[in-house]
Formats: C-alpha cells, sequence, structure tokens
C-alpha cells in the first residue's frame, strides 16, 4: 500500500527529505512507518494520521498521510 | 539585598521630576520582579476606572532577578499598564538591551507617570535623569527613531520606543527595540504615545549585586554555549518558531480567511523550509542562544523580520502566501509600531465583516496592497475606517453590528494568537483564560492535547495541563525576566532556573516556591480585572463565538462537522477555576487569597465587588 510522509521542521534537515510518498506492506504501523524511513526513535516526536494523533501500534491503510514532527511548544 | 538592585525609578513626565525608591525584601521574595513588580504596583497604584490612554495611567517597565545577567536569554524586560484594549491588566515582554542596561543603572524597574507637554526622550544614565525634547523624531516610524538614538548615544544603549501607531495612539500599539523587536501587544506602545513619551533610552555603568556573582559568571556562561550546542544539534532555529506553520496546516489549527478554514493547500509556500531558503539574515536578543528572528526582503526589498505569528496572521489568515508581501505587512507593522497579531486579526475580521455584508467596503482576502493602505490609515487614524480598525475588533465589531462581534477573533478585547482553535478545546481555553485578553504566551497546550488526550476530550487534564503552563510560561518566565525558548524548544531543564535564582540571590527555592509566586501573580491580576468590571462573569473567559458555530465547522479535513460545544467548554472552565481555586466568576475565592498571601488585597477588592 502506498502512504505519504511529511517532515516537519528540524527533522527535514536531520533525515534529508520533507516529503515523500511510499510503498509499505499491508499492516505497517505508525511506529514501524518511523523505522523505514530512518527517523530516530529516541526523539521526541508527534506522530499524525490524516491530521489526527496516531499511536504508536496504529495500522496504516492505503493512501494515509503521515506527519511526523518535532514536539513543539509554540513560540 | 543580593539578586535585586533593591531601586524603582519613578519618574513623573508632568513635573519632569523622577526619584528613586527603595523596596523591601519581603517585596522582593513576593513579587520577585517583571510582570509580578508590575502587577502588585498598578494593582496598588491605580484609581479604578481611569481612562489607560489619559496621564493617570502608569507605563511601567519591569526586570527581574537574572534579567540582564550572562545565562541563557535573559535579555527581556517586562512593559505594562492597564491595557488600552482590554480596560483590564496590560503587559507584554520584549527583547532589549533596556534588561541589562536599567539593571546595571541601579533598577529593577522603572514607572512612568503623568503626561509630557511635548515629545519627550527619557534619558536614564546611572543616577541622572533627563527630560529631551523629541520634537526631530515625532512622527516618524520607529526606525528611523532606532537610528536618530543610535546617532546620538552610540549602539551601547538600551532602547524603547514607538512608531505613529503609539504617538496615535491605536489600541493595539507596541513597544519597539530593535535590539529585540517588539512587545506589549496590549497596547503598551499607546499608553508611551498618550504620554508623549517617543522613547526611552537608558545606559548603566554599575554591578547588578549578586549573592555569587563569580559562579553565575561561570555558570551563565558554560549554559549559554550549552544551550547555544543543543539548538545547533537540533536543529530548531533553521526554521525557528515558523517549523510549527506546516504543522498546524495539516492537523487543521492554521488560521485561514480569519480563522473560518483551518488549511490551506497553498500554505506549504509560506513555511518554515520556504522561510529558511528566503533567509537573509537571523536576530536575537541579548544573551540570546538560539536566535528566532529569519530576515528576508520584502517586495520593495526592505528586510523584515519574521516568525510564526505574524507570518500565520498577516499571511493565510488574510489568504496571503506570498514571503515578500507578508514581509512588507509585517514592515509596516514594525514601522509603525503596531502589533502584527492584533493587525492580521483586524484585517481579517473587516475582510470577513465586508464579506458577510456588515459593512461596506473594496478591501478583499488576499488583497495584499489594501492591507498596506489599511495599516497606513490605521497607523495615522485616517478617515473613518482608518480611525475606527484602529480600535481594534471588537470595537469595530460593535460599530458594524449585523452579529459580526461573533467573528471578531478575541478575548477581552485582545486578539487570538495564530492557533485555530475551532476543535481544540484545551488551547480554546488557554485563550480564554490568558489573564491579558488571548495570548499564546501564557500556555500552549497543542501538542499536549493532541499527543497525551484525545482531541474530542474537555476534561481536567487539559485545564490541569494549562494551568501547569501557566505556572511557568506566564509565571516564572515573566518574573525572572527569560525567554522561555531554552525550555520550550530545545529541553533546557526547568531546574536551571532556581539554580540562577540561587546564584544571584542567595535563596534555596524550589520549583514548588515559584509556582505559588505564579498563582500569586495571577490572582492580583484577577482582582485587578475584578475591580474594572464587578459585574464581570465566566462569560469573560469564553473563546470567540464563531468557533461554537456549527455553520462555521470544516466541510473536509481532519475535522470536518466539528466544533467546540458551549456545554462542554463551560465543564472545561469549570474544571480549571476549580483546580484554581477560584469562583463560578472566575474569581479566586477568599481562601485561595489568604492561601496566597493576599489578604490585604482581597480586603481592597472587596469594596469593588463581593468576594467569595
Amino acid at each position: 500500500m502506498k502512504v505519504t510522509v511529511k517532515l516537519i521542521g528540524p527533522f527535514v534537515q536531520a533525515f534529508g527529505f520533507s516529503e515523500k510518498e511510499l510503498d509499505v506492506p499491508e499492516g505497517t504501523t505508525a511506529d514501524g512507518l518511523i523505522a523505514l524511513v530512518s527517523i530516530d526513535k529516541g526523539r521526541p516526536k508527534i506522530v499524525t494520521r490524516n491530521g489526527r494523533a496516531a499511536a504508536p501500534d496504529e495500522a496504516l491503510a492505503d493512501g494515509d498521510r503521515v506527519v511526523i514532527s518535532p514536539i513543539y511548544s509554540g513560540g | 539585598m543580593n539578586g535585586w538592585t533593591g531601586q524603582i525609578l519613578r519618574v513623573n513626565l508632568t513635573a519632569k521630576t523622577f526619584k528613586k525608591e527603595p523596596f523591601s525584601e519581603e517585596f522582593a521574595r513576593k513579587w520577585i520582579g517583571g510582570r509580578g513588580f508590575a502587577a502588585k504596583i498598578l494593582y496598588d497604584e491605580l484609581k479604578p476606572g481611569i481612562d489607560p490612554l489619559g496621564p493617570d495611567n502608569k507605563f511601567i517597565v519591569a526586570l527581574g532577578p537574572i534579567a540582564g545577567i550572562p545565562a541563557p536569554n535573559t535579555g527581556k524586560a517586562v512593559v505594562a499598564g492597564k491595557s488600552p484594549m482590554t480596560g483590564g491588566y496590560g503587559d507584554g515582554n520584549l527583547g532589549t538591551r533596556v534588561a541589562v542596561e536599567l539593571r546595571k543603572a541601579g533598577y529593577d524597574a522603572l514607572i512612568v507617570e503623568g503626561k509630557a507637554e511635548r515629545p519627550t526622550m527619557l534619558y536614564i544614565e546611572d543616577d541622572k535623569v533627563e527630560f529631551l525634547p523629541a520634537d526631530a523624531v515625532w512622527g516618524q516610524g520607529t526606525y528611523a527613531t532606532n537610528d536618530w538614538i543610535y546617532a546620538k548615544y552610540g549602539k551601547g544603549v538600551g532602547v524603547l520606543n514607538i512608531g505613529q501607531g503609539g504617538e496615535n495612539m491605536v489600541r493595539y500599539a507596541v513597544v519597539r527595540s530593535l535590539e529585540g523587536r517588539a512587545g506589549g501587544r496590549t497596547g503598551m506602545g499607546a499608553v508611551m504615545g498618550s504620554k508623549l513619551l517617543k522613547a526611552v533610552v537608558v545606559k548603566g555603568t554599575k554591578p547588578i549585586p549578586q549573592a555569587d556573582p563569580a559562579g553565575m559568571k561561570k555558570i551563565g556562561h558554560d549554559d549559554l554555549r550549552e544551550v547555544h550546542e543543543i539548538d545547533k544539534k537540533t536543529g530548531w532555529s533553521i526554521q525557528s518558531t515558523n517549523g510549527v506553520l506546516a504543522w498546524c496546516n495539516e492537523v487543521a489549527a492554521l488560521p485561514v480567511r480569519n480563522f473560518r478554514k483551518t488549511h490551506h493547500p497553498d500554505a506549504w509556500k509560506v513555511d518554515g523550509e520556504r522561510l529558511n531558503n528566503a533567509r537573509i539574515a537571523t536576530y536575537g536578543c541579548p544573551n540570546c542562544t538560539m536566535r528566532c528572528g529569519i530576515t528576508i526582503h520584502d517586495d520593495e526589498g526592505r528586510e523584515s523580520e519574521l516568525d510564526y505569528e505574524n507570518i500565520g496572521l498577516l499571511g493565510p489568515n488574510l489568504e496571503i502566501f506570498d514571503f515578500p508581501q507578508i514581509g512588507s505587512l509585517n514592515y509596516l507593522c514594525d514601522e509603525y509600531g503596531i502589533d502584527t497579531m492584533s493587525a492580521g486579526c483586524v484585517l481579517s475580521f473587516y475582510a470577513d465583516a465586508i464579506d458577510h455584508g456588515a459593512v461596506a467596503g473594496d478591501f478583499k482576502f488576499g488583497d495584499a496592497d489594501g492591507a498596506k493602505k489599511l495599516l497606513g490609515l490605521i497607523a495615522r487614524r485616517e478617515g473613518e475606517i482608518g480611525n475606527l480598525l484602529a480600535e481594534g475588533s471588537l470595537r469595530a465589531a460593535r460599530k458594524f453590528g449585523h452579529g459580526s462581534e461573533a467573528y471578531a477573533m478575541q478575548v477581552k478585547g485582545l486578539e487570538v494568537a495564530a492557533y485555530n482553535c475551532k476543535f481544540i478545546p484545551g488551547m480554546a481555553l488557554a485563550f480564554g483564560v490568558s489573564p491579558i485578553g488571548a495570548h499564546h504566551k501564557e500556555s500552549w497546550v497543542i501538542t499536549f492535547e493532541l499527543k497525551q488526550t484525545s482531541r474530542e476530550s474537555y476534561g481536567p487534564e487539559k485545564a490541569k495541563k494549562v494551568i501547569e503552563l501557566q505556572r511557568i510560561r506566564g509565571g516564572l518566565f515573566e518574573y525572572m525576566v527569560s525567554c522561555r525558548f531554552p525550555w520550550i524548544e530545545v529541553g533546557w531543564g526547568l531546574e536551571n532556573y532556581p539554580k540562577y535564582f540561587k546564584l544571584v540571590t542567595g535563596l534555596d527555592w524550589t520549583l514548588d516556591d515559584f509556582w505559588t509566586v505564579s498563582d500569586r501573580i495571577y490572582s492580583v491580576i484577577k482582582l485587578f480585572w475584578l475591580r474594572e468590571y464587578p459585574q464581570t462573569d465566566r462569560k469573560l473567559d469564553y473563546p470567540p463565538a464563531v468557533w461554537f458555530d456549527p455553520a462555521n465547522a470544516d466541510t473536509e479535513g481532519p475535522i470536518a462537522g466539528m466544533v467546540l460545544e458551549y456545554d462542554k467548554y463551560d465543564g472545561l472552565l469549570q474544571h480549571y477555576y476549580d483546580i484554581r481555586g477560584y469562583d463560578k466568576r472566575g474569581i479566586p475565592t477568599k481562601a485561595t487569597l489568604e492561601r496566597l498571601g493576599l489578604a490585604e488585597e482581597a480586603k481592597a477588592a472587596e469594596k469593588f465587588g463581593s468576594m467569595t
């Protein structure tokens, strides 16, 4: 299935891309996707799936948009 | 008394007099400085019902025990007075060399009273205070005024000044300091203007008294370096505050079209990546470790310094998705000395009101040239519309009628920051209970709300988090006085602040000791509001009505069909009051006030409204 991954803020420079579409196996979870795109697991982050917060073990679906952002705290 | 200079400088512009007033150690420990000093002084000294733009109001510059000391991001000052926007307590903070120089001159605060006979620049150098004519720059913008001051004194002085917006008493005029930008969006620039006070210039040469100056010097410098290294490692400064724009767009929290929409397909054009690409320079305040100001060229080739709030509110909120155009609107606000955030909301409200037939006009969303022209009219209070929009969106809505007050994006008269809370209950609460009117600086709960709670929840966990953040952001950082960015954006530990406090004052305090001070300050500010609005009720703590309107719900996207609900919001507000120890009107109970050492203030408040 195809999912789009969008990185936010300094993650763009840190992990080398801004947005890309990926072919991932059925049943891939939010956490699994993070591993696939080599995002440092220890780095504090907030993951959303189609604009709503995603749990680490939440299974993704075809066409999902997953956004991975550092934890902003508001200027 | 270590940590504090122990003196406040009181200046009277009417009589052209000044005096140095010592304060007690008890006062220092109870109120610490910055917002604490300002709130207590204004509560004690202002008579209720005074005109915020009249000579009876006071303009205060207040610093705290770590302000100006070399340590991470301590170059900030609080400016305060009765707010022309809200009629309640008003303040703001800004980066400025004044934080360093006023402390070195021997003062922890400056109180300006009365009204000058002619445009005046106040010059303070240690024990000397001069009342100098400023006619040469009256009518000039903040950049020209700053240049005039630097030509006279060099760049080593601290400067606060106003532009045409402050002179003409635009209610959301700010105080500008080109060493660190702007502050006091509650109208502190208008308060200066009402006193014909064009500028305050400060030079100090004395050491700031400290319990352990050698220890503070070493730790301060080590920490300055360390925070800077953490910032470099995490990369926060690459996109600075505007990194959050793309995220807000993804989670339906971006203000678009006067907050009618929560996301837009063109938002990427003004996101953090594009801002970084357009960057020509980076700016920070004195003692800054993580510079947040990114400058670009505007559409007339001028340098304009942008951050998320001014991009969000002068950009997508007006349906403008072009950096040079946004830069130009931002430059004009800075030049005129008017708040970029309120200006963005006032313009978007005006376009919305025209769109909805509440008023006739030809200004439309997306019209950058029209917006530029309107900013000029506002700053000069020119013509009927310039004069009215200079009053802010709430007063303009009351004039327009036709239900337009519902989409004036404000709380207590102060416009909201760039977070669209159509369906973010906790952040809506944060705007609602901010003690100065809607502001993001007090409590920013969105990421907590989305990551650690259900977005649908109106539960006590959100009220509790709002209070926790108020104690830190609206409390600790506003009275120490120091920039919150090292803590909020790169995780610099809160435990560092009691450490700095001990090094400068010798006092060994826990964070819980500080939270008591934060609660005390929030309570005295509440009493200030009660005195001004004796019939106050909890509706003052409600966010804009349009966020509750089902007809305003998104039709697509992550929160399609969803808006805030009145009953549930009221329940969330009650959780907040219960945890804080406030009554049903949102006023601290007698028991709460006594617990916080405010029995005398409670007694004074009895004259103006019943206490429970």
